[in-house]
């Protein structure tokens, strides 16, 4: 630009009156002193070094003087920028695994038989460690945690006991929904059935960061599937639009009819677990074998692994198209995950209350599995803690055991069944739903089990590197695109739902009933009555008339009414704006369109007063070529403008070229 | 006469690494009153090693600073860099940057200006507004049926297999000017493109090289 431009001010000694300069000539000075009068940073502006200098130039010529101010104040956003970036790198020192998941985001992405005498302690131990016998009295579990009647001192252990799951799944509760909130504003207007549009997946679809050959052909495979499956979508929601009322009424028919079935099998899992539950609980102190001690977190991966399955093959079963297959099977998944371990802990609850046949109180001793006793709460956590440590073996055995072998089998054996299997397929919704699973489990486990979120932080380190190892080694990469972004909003929701599995109980057990022998909470009826009694003890009385405000029907009844005004004045706000933007796109339409009719009889009015080969209707198939200017379009980015207006021509005369929109109708 | 070298903005030890003479030396000290126009690239080693990286593609004789300012490299070079070689859309990069006559060169800023609009720190407006310059594949300022058909070629590469059937395509085409082109001219613009473009989140993520 700056050599053309230049080029430009040399033919012209002095400014021209506005009128002698030609319509591309005015548009293109306009265009310059806008640039020039903008207060817009030139790092913001998107043209090439040359003509950021040519603008730096116009707005600030050669010969002033930068005022002391305005040095300052450059030095200052120097140092501030310059602190910024250091803080940016120190961040990013600390973010955990970023390189880690920029690599994996660019890359297409495994005791004798006779116990010997020395052995049987290391065992015993190991078995206590397993079981969670070996923690019982430390702080692991709620069980251990004792104190004397409350004091007016300034720390409250019982206060600080309570309040703090609840203040954890508060901020995580508050977290989460921020995530979801942010995606949510950048999210696109959905189309039907909230897929994200089908323009933007193509404009977005390319990863730049690709380097591969390899990896850009898988990707170049995989987008083409993807547009492929998404048309073929199109066309079956076309022809079921055109189906009959008798056929649509059987497909709803076959629909519900699937759910239900799918609903059964959920129901039937999860009243395997309650059995089982039930039965590991009965006979736990009869036999200690491996077996019993995880039958209960055996029976929930075994239907969280089954599950699955048959829902996919119950589903493809019916021949929905890709997209309702994969919604369909995520749901009843995420429904019997969560519905699963909302169970295991019920059904805890449910035994632990139940005594049949047992009615002596003992009182809490160690590495007493009466099921009777009082100290419940130590029972659960202990269940909790089973069932994470469960997981994360798990994970590490399929990962070691049968995804390394496969690997190692498929590589290196020819074989037609070799062929057909193939390496496991990294399915990217299950490995976030084993996740989500866990946090569940953390969090049910907060009350109980004290230390297991810092058991927790230390199996989800060592899960993402062995995950990392398992899916850049030995795994495939699926053939079909996961959408990133819209399924990151579903998985938030799906915490959320966990989240709320985790909190309602809590809830419930916190105001009622805890064990009288153990634990904090022992000289109360509810662990909550802790909180007015604390409170009584340190605050004066008008202080506390203030709480018992906040906490009675006077306060929340007007907050309520009001939040429910709040509500209706958003919704209605959004409506009304979604009817302007209605308007004003029906407008638009209007407005270009009678733009390009004028055009057309401009052209039409000039071909039959003119009669030069300049107007004539070869000029509508001939594209002149312009100089190369700086910008998209004329004169600037950002504001639509016909086409083909030219940047000031090195032609002698101006030349429109007026191809109509509609170019193939018209010729 | 002097050019300006208000963006290069090195510390001395780079400078010393850099090898260049004295003279030159002075005059890029003395420039340093100005704020550099690459405040995307605005870490000095990423500017650095932007320099080295296009001082490889020079021939040995002109692999000082001085020349390395002056000297434009051809496309054919550019392309054969590893972060450019596999990308369906390179010559369409290269001669979006390119401030040459017949836009079949770089010069060291025009290297500069595009490693910092895929960069990072890049705004998302500059990032779509360039995206829309890469994907106008006739450069006449909008997106016709013509470009989107050479972009969804780009996209889903050359081979039998994969290449979309004439009247899959048309659906395709049809079906992202019924969703994007909201006055309906049959063409998509530059606000379009960007309105679409800012709905969605994974954009910045994927319009990214890194050095």
């Amino acid at each position: 630009m700056s050599s053309f431009l230049s080029g430009q001010r040399s033919t012209q000694s002095d400014p021209e009156p506005l009128e002698f300069l030609s319509p591309g000539e005015v548009l293109w000075e306009e265009e310059m002193e806008r640039l020039c009068n903008s207060k817009v940073p030139l790092q913001a502006l998107p043209y090439a070094m040359m003509d950021k200098r040519l603008i730096r130039h116009l707005r600030k010529p050669d010969g002033i003087k930068i005022s002391f101010g305005e040095q300052w104040k450059k030095k200052w956003q120097q140092v501030h920028q310059h602190f910024l970036d250091l803080g940016h790198r120190l961040m990013g020192i600390f973010g955990l695994w970023k390189t880690d998941l920029y690599e994996i985001g660019a890359y297409p992405c495994s005791s004798s038989h006779e116990p010997q005498p020395g052995l049987n302690q290391i065992h015993l131990h190991l078995w206590d460690i397993f079981t969670g016998r070996a923690f019982i009295n430390t702080y692991l579990f709620y069980g251990s945690y004792r104190m004397g009647p409350e004091s007016d001192s300034q720390y409250s252990i019982r206060l600080a006991y309570l309040l703090s799951p609840l203040t954890c799944l508060l901020l995580c509760f508050y977290g989460t929904v921020r995530r979801m909130v942010k995606g949510l504003l950048h999210k696109q207007l959905l189309g039907k059935d909230y897929r994200p549009r089908l323009s933007s997946k193509v404009f977005v679809s390319w990863d730049f960061c690709i380097r591969n050959r390899e990896a850009a052909i898988i990707k170049q495979h995989s987008n083409s599937n993807e547009f492929k499956i998404e048309l073929q979508e199109e066309q079956r929601a076309l022809q079921i639009q055109q189906q009959t009322g008798k056929q649509r009424a059987r497909q709803l028919l076959s629909y519900v009819g699937l759910n239900m079935c799918i609903g059964l099998l959920v129901v039937g899992g999860i009243s395997a677990i309650y059995w089982a539950t039930k039965f590991s609980q009965n006979y736990k102190d009869e036999s200690l074998s491996l077996l019993l001690q995880y039958l209960s977190p055996g029976v929930i991966s075994l239907v969280n692994s089954l599950g699955p399955l048959v829902f996919g093959f119950l589903v493809k079963l019916e021949n929905y198209p890709p997209n309702t297959e994969i919604n369909l099977t995520l749901f009843w998944c995420v429904v019997l995950k969560l519905s699963s371990l909302g169970m295991f802990l019920f059904s805890l609850r449910q035994q632990t209350m139940q005594c049949p046949g047992r009615n002596d109180h003992s009182s809490c001793e160690p590495h007493d599995y009466n099921p009777c006793n009082q100290c419940w709460e130590n029972l659960v956590g202990q269940e909790l803690y089973k069932l994470s440590i469960f997981d994360f073996f798990l994970m590490l055995a399929f990962a070691f055991l049968i995804t390394l072998p496969r690997r190692l089998l498929v590589d290196n054996l020819s074989g037609q069944f070799w062929l057909w299997l193939g390496r496991e397929e990294f399915l990217v919704p299950k490995n976030v739903l084993d996740i989500v699973a866990g946090q569940t489990v953390t969090w049910m486990g907060l009350f109980y089990c004290p230390l297991l979120p810092l058991l927790s932080s230390i199996f989800i380190f060592f899960t993402f590197y062995v995950k990392k190892y398992t899916l850049l080694r030995n795994c495939r990469p699926s053939p079909r695109l996961f959408q990133a972004s819209s399924a990151t909003f579903f998985f938030q929701l799906v915490l959320l739902l966990g989240l709320l599995v985790a909190t309602v109980p809590l809830l419930y057990v916190i105001s009622s009933h805890s064990s009288e022998n153990c634990g904090l909470f022992s000289n109360y009826s509810a662990p909550w009555q802790v909180v007015p009694e604390a409170l009584a003890m340190r605050l004066s009385p008008p202080a506390l008339k203030v709480f018992h405000y906040f906490g009675s029907n006077a306060f929340w009844y007007p907050i309520l009414i009001l939040l429910s005004l709040a509500l209706t004045a958003c919704l209605s706000q959004s409506g009304a704006n979604k009817r302007a933007i209605k308007g004003l796109r029906r407008q638009l339409q209007w407005q270009v369109r009678e733009k390009w009719h004028l055009v057309e009889d401009l052209s039409r009015l000039l071909q039959e007063s003119g009669g030069s080969d300049s107007w004539g209707p070869e000029s509508l198939s001939s594209r002149p070529s312009r100089p190369r200017s700086f910008c998209p379009g004329f004169p600037c980015p950002g504001s639509p403008k016909p086409r083909s207006f030219m940047a000031g021509s090195t032609h002698s005369q101006e030349v429109y070229g007026i191809p109509t929109p509609f170019g193939e109708e018209t010729t | 006469a002097e050019e300006d070298f208000s963006w290069f903005d090195l510390t001395e030890i780079e400078l010393l690494r850099v090898k260049c003479l004295p003279h030159t030396l002075d005059v890029l000290r003395a420039s340093s009153l100005y704020t550099p126009f690459h405040i995307q690239l605005s870490h000095k080693t990423q500017r650095a090693r932007a320099h080295r990286r296009f001082i490889e593609l020079l021939p040995p004789e002109s692999r000082n600073v001085e020349d390395s300012l002056r000297v434009r490299v051809s496309t054919e070079q550019i392309l054969t860099l590893p972060e450019l070689k596999a990308n369906p859309f390179r010559e369409r990069i290269c001669r979006v940057f390119s401030t040459a006559p017949e836009r079949d060169s770089l010069s060291f800023e025009d290297f500069l200006d595009l490693f910092s609009v895929f960069s990072d720190a890049a705004t998302p407006e500059i990032k779509s507004h360039y995206a829309f310059r890469i994907f106008d594949f006739d450069d006449d300022g909008t997106l016709n049926k013509e470009d989107l058909k050479c972009l969804v070629n780009c996209l889903t590469g050359d081979g039998q297999d994969t290449q979309l059937t004439s009247s899959e395509m048309k659906q395709l085409i049809e079906n992202i000017l019924e969703e994007s082109d909201i006055d309906r001219d049959g063409t998509i613009n530059l606000s379009e493109f960007q309105h679409v473009i800012s709905r969605s989140p994974d954009f910045t993520s994927s319009f990214k090289i890194v050095l």
